[in-house]
């Protein structure tokens, strides 16, 4: 215990984030509790059944989530308040809200989706990728639209080429399967 | 001389031209990747699974044997040039070496690190030639309450002697445990955290898991804070050869890095990062006069030394026990698996063959990274300046490949990308991830045990007390948990710590 440690919790706006975490922490606990709870005794099979050991790491779950919480309210970890109040001010939030978005779509992309009558079909291994890679790496801040179109339709036509020829590997061909 | 036959006939498989590529390729791309920030050896085997499902055993492991070395030599490059180290166990060489390599002797710290790893390495595949057989040997009478033991060990040395915080190491543990019990349980057949989700029955795939926790979550951790981080890369002038001072000063490190190495990986307490941090403190009380601070060559000699040796060591109880004591080498149990082979006691009875490739293939693999790293030091630092932007899209791009290539499911892909955000926040948090995916892994081998531990014993709790070995197993556990607690409870200090519990 440092002095800081106890200083009061208005002093640590920064523990914000580790709040959200252990309150995260807390419900899946809880979760994992109800959910371990619910598994079927198989009886008689083995002196422990399947529902002891989902028990104990759920129990153990929450009880560590409890003793987090703590930590990031009425007895702060200074150390951690550090960290995160450096981390906060060096994050770039919306770089990585963008690069969430552009890696869900070029999953869908490479395999396809249906949602309700809306079917849309694979574009492809090739286009999903030579498309990604440039947008990604725009994200990411790079400069350079030329040589990020050519290094994408580079990798995504090696990998392609690559995977499916040598290696034995199925890829989508999608959208350019009539040309491939 | 037993030993030595097998041994031969170890090295009559794996100088075989297909191998001998396999071990090439594997130290090329081992390199690499260890000289990319942000995707280490464990990513690189996790994501190289399903493209060798096709390949012969022998041949598959002698590249990943050869990805382990090349990462823990690759990493030494980015923490002397870039002063970031590529692998955790590099983070104490970037010390020394990033101020050697700003005073023009960059070349001469990369060189004693490829020496000194080649040295280390070397002693220890000798350790590991007449050592393991006899653990092996050993091990066969170990009953399921002492791998019980065993496992606890691992978990509790990992958790308890890495990281800043043993609560936030065992809240990453218990997560591991938890995506280890999700899917059916074998025993009994019932669905365990499957929230009635079809697609977790059969369990989340270790691939998935691993490649989203590191691959994913560092290149959005790396994403998040792009635009304020400014690397310099400092270039290496002069020669890459050392002096006649600095190879006299660094013989001496390398055998005691090796010496400190190798016993603590093969403890399963190991980890390359703690003999790293040991081997810095010996050197710099064994040498005084050393310029510390202002680039030491003690102080990369020895720790790169140390880290090559224990990631060796860290293979003896993989190879004889069955269990990982490293997040790679609980990736390459899982590649076992995918071979259906079962690393343990049994396993240098059952396929001497591949065993003795493998080791010989260490042999091999030492020489080759010397061989292709001492002349390419200028290519390696080359791929250093791809611009960031660009190496993180494109590790996206392969790990989508990875798991997309398992089984062409879009469901995995997405799966992996949210356990990319659970990485994510916990690299932010400090929370290691090294713990969770040995949980994910060790933890239903635990319970398997375990179960079986309370047949023999018809649920006698007290089998594992009563049982010699495995009653001093736990004890070494307990001591492993108060260990870094120790000059607290002797009166004044801070807990001591060995590493940031972060490899990959």
């Amino acid at each position: 215990m440092t002095r800081q440690d106890r200083e009061p919790r208005t002093r640590h706006p920064a523990l914000l984030g580790p709040r959200i975490v252990a309150g995260v922490l807390l419900a899946l606990g809880a979760l994992l509790i109800v959910s371990a709870l619910g598994i079927a005794r198989g009886g008689g099979y083995s002196v422990i059944g399947p529902a002891t050991i989902p028990l104990v790491v759920a129990i153990g779950l929450l009880v560590l989530s409890v003793l987090f919480a703590v930590r990031t309210s009425i007895s702060p970890d200074a150390d951690l308040a550090t960290l995160a109040a450096d981390e906060e001010a060096l994050t770039h939030w919306p770089t990585v809200g963008l690069i969430g978005l552009t890696l869900v779509a070029y999953a869908l992309a490479l395999d396809g989706f249906a949602i309700g009558p809306l079917d849309v079909p694979s574009l492809g291994y090739i286009v999903a990728t030579a498309l990604f890679l440039p947008v990604t790496a725009r994200v990411l801040g790079s400069k350079a639209p030329i040589r990020d179109v050519i290094a994408g339709l580079a990798i995504a036509v090696g990998v392609y080429i690559g995977f499916t020829e040598f290696l034995g590997v199925r890829l989508p061909a999608g959208i350019l399967g009539p040309v491939l | 001389m037993d030993v030595l036959g097998d041994l031969a006939g170890g090295f009559g498989t794996a100088l075989s031209l297909e191998n001998l590529l396999f071990a090439a390729v594997g130290v090329t791309l081992g390199t690499l990747v260890g000289v990319l920030p942000g995707i280490g050896p464990a990513v690189t085997v996790a994501l190289l699974l399903p493209l060798t499902f096709n390949f012969e055993p022998t041949g598959a492991f002698i590249m990943f044997a050869g990805i382990y070395y090349g990462g823990m030599y690759g990493g030494s490059t980015t923490s002397i040039l870039l002063n970031t180290p590529g692998e955790s166990a590099s983070v104490v060489t970037t010390i020394e070496g990033f101020q050697m390599a700003k005073r023009g002797r960059g070349g001469a710290a990369l060189a004693t690190a490829a020496i000194g790893s080649f040295v280390a390495g070397t002693i220890s595949t000798l350790a590991i030639t007449f050592l393991a057989p006899v653990i092996a040997g050993v091990a066969r009478s170990f009953q399921p309450a002492d791998y019980v033991g065993l496992m606890v060990v691992a978990f509790v040395s990992i958790t308890a002697l890495l990281g800043r915080s043993l609560l936030r190491g065992m809240i990453s543990l218990f997560l591991g445990l938890f995506v280890g019990l999700i899917g059916i349980d074998n025993l009994t057949g019932q669905q365990r955290f499957t929230f009635g989700v079809p697609q977790l029955a059969n369990g989340l795939d270790v691939v998935v898991v691993a490649v989203g926790l590191f691959a994913v979550g560092e290149a959005l951790y790396v994403a998040s804070r792009l635009r304020h981080d400014r690397e310099e890369i400092v270039p290496v002038r002069g020669s890459l050869l050392m002096s006649r001072d600095e190879l006299r000063r660094s013989w001496k490190p390398w055998l005691r890095g090796a010496a400190l190495g190798f016993p603590i990986g093969a403890l399963p307490a190991g980890g390359a990062e703690v003999p790293t941090f040991l081997s810095y403190g010996l050197e710099k009380r064994l040498n005084p006069k050393a310029p510390w601070g202002e680039g030491a060559i003690e102080g990369v000699a020895g720790p790169e030394s140390a880290n090559n040796a224990a990631f060796s060591g860290v293979l003896v109880p993989l190879l004889t026990l069955g269990i990982p004591t490293s997040a790679t080498a609980a990736i390459l149990l899982v590649a076992f698996r995918i071979y259906n082979l079962q690393p343990g006691p049994l396993l240098f009875t059952n396929s001497p063959e591949l065993v003795w490739a493998l080791i010989a293939s260490l042999y091999i693999g030492n020489a080759m990274l010397l061989l292709l790293n001492l002349p390419l030091i200028r290519l390696w630092v080359k791929i250093l300046s791809i611009p960031r932007a660009v190496l993180y899209s494109g590790i996206l791009v392969f790990a989508t490949l990875g798991v997309y290539s398992l089984a062409n499911s879009l469901v995995d892909v997405l799966i992996m990308y949210i356990v990319g955000v659970v990485g994510f926040f916990m690299r932010r948090y400090d929370f290691p991830v090294g713990p969770m995916i040995l949980g994910v892994i060790l933890g239903p081998l635990l319970e398997a045990q375990f179960r079986r531990a309370l047949q023999i014993s018809q649920g006698d709790l007290t089998i594992f007390l009563t049982r010699p070995i495995s009653a001093i197993l736990l004890l070494t556990a307990v001591a492993a948990l108060l260990l870094p607690y120790l000059p607290r409870l002797l009166g004044r200090g801070q807990r001591l710590v060995f590493g940031t519990g972060s490899e990959d």
